[in-house]
């Protein structure tokens, strides 16, 4: 993926670009507000991942000059401001995610890569399968191997999650985040009991396993080669 | 007090208005009291003089016009207590009979000043001409009319005076009393500037104003002590309870250095230094956000939210959990409850309190969410069946960074309680710890239902 790190802390900005580049992904940098919205505008990005603090034009008002001139490419803003509505101005503003500094290296590369190949406008789908696991949202019926496997809605709404992001690392987070809309942590197992019991409906008895850890990381739904 | 302040203050001044006002309207009544009476006296007089020329004409038909002098002289003789003045004269202006001076033959009524007995008097007199082409006139001084009229001034004057010493008087006290009282309040704030936040405006039990205004300047003063004394307290506790992980995390990365031998040993020991970090950071979230909470930063939403779904949606999230750890998760919660507030604030509430309940109660324990109409209130609670917190530390739990000694071992930051202090307070409701027997019951009552 082509990607665009605006931040103006040079140690941070050296931080995000060595690992994203390790990732594989080319990426340029801009250290302040100005330049990032000349790149952003001139090249084509796949993803910018913009500060919301930075000279010369802040990153809320970057994001906004950038959608108001139809440019639609994903924004992931970082922010060491936490406040509970900071968030919904960013994505108001335009952003597409949100993550707050201090944040785990694999917490990033996750939500990247959740952005970067979500194309944008599509998610109207209505029907998602992995395997031989299948997910009709219409219907509100999951099947494993044909047979009809009865969710709870909350695990229902998991397993829609995992099945967007087929084969990408999802976090923790992004599940409290997306899944229960609970943007602080509960610092209770309720991710891990609720994906422990649809594993065991959707994976127990069958195989391959399809929700897999990924140690350190998170979770992952996919078929294994 | 200093003369001039005294004079400076405002009761001061509006005493000496109504005292000036008193004046006016005390002069007003004189002048009018003064005007009726002498002219009651003045036409008693003016009759009376009628009459005496009625009588002197009377007597001079009956003993002859040429008698005339020796009657105005019998009538001196015998009216001398009205002080009287008689005047005789034939018509060629000469003096006849009477006690003053010869003088122009001037007819009607008039005021004389006359000199009498040594001194001048005013007095009311009327000139007549005679049948016989004469003249005479008569008057009269009476010391009644005069003595009236010192009476009055001298009552006016008195009263006058005295109205104005009580005014003064008056003015001096109420002002003085009520300067005392505003000075005091002065002296505490300024005691209060000088770093003593203890002070207290004192109070007199009066129920007046003055003391209205203590209480409410009380009110304030132990509020803002509070804060002061939380705010101290907080830092306190955030520089001990920091330093504990900060000095471990030190430890371990010191311990890593020296003795990790291989590149396994050295990334395990990272591991557990990034996540004993990560604790620490999220004790300084936690912290960040009670305080943006209590700084109130985000207007509370004046939305009704519909508490009873919120709560059920939490107990189904939190089931599992609960079973998992062996426990139940139970909910008694009546439908259709709605209450003004935040709704992302009041789901980390009831998150936070059910998290406390599962992680300080044994296996086994029954865990119940519940939420009802009390009256006109509603009362949101956590129940559960577990130790417990003992009555005298109920109060201190909500304090951040306390812990019972029982739960020191378990994990958190001990910024839980004091989140959801927060977020009450927020709410205007209040918060209560009960013995749920066995157990601990946590109540939230919202003033009102939405």
């Amino acid at each position: 993926m082509r990607i665009l790190v605006v931040e103006d802390d040079a140690e941070t900005a050296a931080y995000l670009v060595g690992g994203l580049k390790e990732e594989g992904h080319a990426v340029s940098c801009s250290a302040n507000g100005r330049d990032g919205l000349f790149a952003a505008t001139t090249e084509n990005f796949d993803l910018l991942i913009v500060d919301r603090m930075l000279p010369g034009l802040d990153g809320l008002t970057l994001v906004k000059t950038l959608r108001a001139s139809r440019i639609e490419t994903p924004v992931l803003f970082l922010t060491t401001m936490s406040g509970i509505d900071d968030r919904v101005t960013g994505l108001n503003a335009g952003g597409d995610d949100y993550l707050v500094k201090p944040f785990a290296f694999a917490e990033l590369i996750a939500r990247v890569n959740a952005l970067g190949r979500r194309p944008r406008g599509t998610s109207a789908e209505s029907y998602f399968r992995v395997a031989d696991l299948e997910l009709d949202l219409l219907g509100r019926v999951v099947k494993r191997a044909g047979h009809v496997i009865a969710l709870q809605p909350r695990e229902f709404r998991l397993l829609e999650y995992l099945m967007r992001h087929a084969g990408q690392v999802v976090t923790r987070t992004m599940l409290l985040d997306n899944v229960w809309n609970y943007h602080f942590d509960p610092r209770t197992n309720v991710v891990e009991s609720h994906l422990s019991r649809l594993r065991t409906k959707i994976d127990k008895g069958f195989t391959p396993e399809l929700i897999q850890t990924v140690r350190g990381a998170g979770y992952c739904l996919r078929a294994p080669d | 007090m200093h003369p001039i302040r005294l004079i400076r203050t405002s009761s001061f001044r509006l005493t000496l208005l109504y005292a000036g006002l008193f004046i006016a309207s005390v002069l007003v009544l004189f002048a009018m009291t003064y005007w009726f009476a002498t002219q009651h006296a003045a036409q008693d007089e003016i009759n009376e003089i009628g009459a005496e020329f009625v009588s002197i004409q009377d007597e001079a038909a009956v003993a002859g016009d040429n008698r005339l002098p020796m009657i105005i002289e019998d009538h001196l003789r015998r009216r001398a207590d009205v002080r009287p003045v008689y005047l005789l004269e034939n018509a060629a202006g000469d003096k006849l009979a009477g006690n003053i001076d010869a003088m122009p033959q001037k007819l009607g009524p008039m005021v004389l000043d006359l000199m009498l007995g040594g001194e001048f008097h005013e007095v009311r007199a009327h000139g007549y001409s005679l049948p016989g082409a004469g003249y005479l006139l008569i008057g009269q001084d009476t010391p009644v009319l005069r003595e009236m009229e010192e009476l009055i001034f001298r009552t006016f004057g008195f009263g006058i005076a005295i109205t104005l010493l009580l005014a003064v008087l008056g003015g001096v006290i109420v002002s003085n009393s009520m300067l005392r009282r505003v000075e005091a309040v002065s002296r505490t704030a300024q005691a209060i500037v000088g770093h003593d936040l203890s002070q207290r405006v004192p109070m007199r039990g009066t129920d007046d104003e003055f003391d209205h205004l203590a209480a409410s300047v009380n009110g304030m003063l132990g509020r803002i002590e509070d804060l002061m004394r939380s705010i101290r307290q907080v830092s306190n506790d955030i520089a001990h309870d920091l330093r504990t992980p900060l000095t471990r995390l030190r430890q371990k990365l010191e311990h890593a250095r020296r003795r990790a031998t291989t590149v396994e040993e050295l990334q395990d020991a990272l591991d557990g230094s990034i996540a004993q970090m990560d604790a620490i950071l999220e004790t300084f979230g936690a912290l960040l956000r009670i305080a943006q909470i209590e700084a109130g930063g985000r207007a509370a939403p004046v939305a009704a939210i519909d508490v009873s779904k919120l709560l059920a949606g939490i107990v189904e999230d939190f089931s599992p959990v609960a079973e998992d750890q062996g426990q139940s998760l139970v909910a008694t919660i009546d439908a259709g409850l709605t209450v003004c507030g935040d709704p992302e604030l009041l789901t980390q509430m009831i998150i936070n309190l059910v998290d406390n309940a599962i992680r300080h109660s044994p296996k086994g324990a029954r865990i119940t969410v519940q939420a009802k109409l009390a009256g006109e209130k509603l009362e949101l609670a956590v129940a559960d069946t577990g130790p417990g917190i003992p009555p005298h530390e109920r109060e201190n739990v909500l304090r951040p960074f306390y812990r019972l000694d029982a739960s020191r071992t378990t994990e958190g930051s001990g910024l839980g309680l004091s989140l959801v202090a927060a977020i009450v307070k927020r709410h205007h409701a209040t918060l209560s710890l009960a013995d749920n027997q066995p157990g601990l019951r946590v109540a939230v009552v919202f003033k009102g239902a939405a």
